[in-house]
């Protein structure tokens, strides 16, 4: 039996890489946003012009990389989004589709949520 | 155990604050928008106790997984983050009309205004002025919390945390340490009294003057008793910085942090019996000091107004 390689069709990488990227952005843009904080707030509080360029270019980046990630998943795991067809052969053929599937949700769980995550730089404009 | 938070001078829903009354407006949006999402559950579960098994169930299960369990929720926190985002920029302000430090302490606060004016367990803030408050802590973490003017923030070690008040209702309104800081924590309150702009402007000068009287038997017996090593009393030899501030300690509406009306027998009691009301605390109490001397050292302290 020829098992699948780490980075290819069939592996389950796919859905363990998607939400660690929302994992990523969240731990980045906190660390920006306290790090710039500390260090350049005094009795003023410091701008947030910078970090929130920095936030905007990380969520870009994960937004790009999960709709990357999701059209791997629609047409090299044969993917939906439906929640109405069933996927529950034990087949090589369907297992794929299930991971495929399985991603696409977490995509757009994980969209949503770096979205939520960068909304308050879209608010707040100093550090207090 | 509800119930004295439900009125009086520390119910949260008093909106004795702009800020106050902001964080009221968004909580009666979220027990309006619990309670009506409460009662939609409510009713799904009842008729699906009700309903028949039908051909189609199926398909209605996974329509509800994705309606009800994905679309809606995600409307919903989006709806409530950027509500909850604009109501905290809404109570940040950009520009403040007084600058007030707290410092906490095991178990008193110490109140710093501008001109070098210290006292401890009252917060008089101006009415319609906003008030930049500076917390910090001495020892361990304590959390700053006066329910009828809203905002309740940490008081930790080293860090410097900021709250800002806008009152709106002149009055004396409770507030408490709502960190768990030590065996007196429940005992360690203050009162926040919200005066007219010019009434606090005339209590601020006040305040700002040195101790009076500066001389007599009572301040010889409160210096002869050792208690200036740990008080303050401006304008005299009393500067000791561990205790509360006393300079206007006459003046005060409570002792012992906010727990005890400020009255003679209480104060005598206070003085020689400390620990009995508050135990654990620093001041070691003072039960062999000759009555005289006593009775001067109390005539003196409520006579610095």
């Amino acid at each position: 039996m020829k098992y699948p390689r780490l980075i290819s069709e069939g592996s389950v990488w796919i859905v363990a890489t998607i939400p660690s990227i929302w994992a990523g952005h969240f731990l980045l843009c906190y660390w920006v946003a306290a790090v710039w904080c500390a260090k350049f707030s005094g009795t003023v509080p410091a701008s947030l012009t910078t970090p929130r360029w920095i936030i905007a270019a990380l969520t870009a980046l994960s937004l790009g990389a999960i709709a990357f990630l999701a059209y791997r998943a629609l047409h090299s795991y044969g993917g939906t989004f439906s929640v109405e067809n069933e996927i529950n052969q034990n087949t090589s053929h369907d297992r794929k589709r299930f991971l495929g599937h399985v991603s696409l949700l977490l995509a757009a769980l994980s969209a949503i949520a770096i979205c939520f995550t960068a909304a308050p730089a879209l608010v707040f404009a100093r550090c207090w | 155990m509800c119930l004295p938070g439900c009125s009086g001078r520390h119910y949260w829903f008093s909106g004795a604050s702009e800020e106050a009354q902001s964080i009221e407006t968004l909580a009666w949006i979220l027990f309006a928008g619990a309670g009506v999402i409460w009662l939609i559950v409510m009713a799904l579960a009842f008729f699906a106790m009700r309903s028949s098994g039908r051909s189609n169930t199926e398909k209605s299960a996974r329509r509800m997984i994705l309606w009800g369990g994905f679309a809606f929720p995600t409307v919903v926190l989006a709806a409530l983050l950027g509500t909850g985002l604009l109501t905290l920029k809404s109570i940040v302000a950009e520009r403040s009309d007084l600058t007030l430090e707290v410092e906490g302490e095991q178990w008193w606060w110490r109140v710093g205004y501008p001109g070098g004016v210290v006292t401890a367990n009252e917060v008089r803030l101006p009415r319609g002025r906003t008030a930049e408050i500076l917390l910090t802590a001495d020892d361990v973490i304590h959390s700053f919390w006066a329910p009828a003017l809203g905002g309740k923030i940490d008081m930790i070690p080293g860090r410097e945390n900021r709250l800002t008040l806008t009152p709106t209702t002149v009055g004396n309104w409770g507030g408490l340490c709502a960190e768990y800081c030590g065996g007196a924590h429940a005992q360690m309150r203050f009162n926040v009294i919200v005066m007219e702009p010019d009434a606090f402007d005339a209590w601020l000068e006040d305040e700002a003057a040195p101790a009076q009287p500066e001389s007599g038997p009572g301040l010889e017996a409160f210096l002869g008793e050792g208690c200036g090593a740990c008080h303050t009393i401006r304008g005299t030899e009393a500067q000791g910085l561990v205790g509360p501030d006393l300079t206007h300690f006459g003046a005060r509406t409570s002792l012992g942090a906010g727990i005890l009306a400020l009255d003679r027998d209480t104060l005598r009691h206070w003085i020689t019996h400390t620990d009995t009301l508050k135990p654990g605390v620093k001041m070691p109490a003072y039960p062999d000091i000759p009555t005289e001397e006593l009775e001067d050292m109390i005539d003196y302290l409520l006579s610095l107004t």
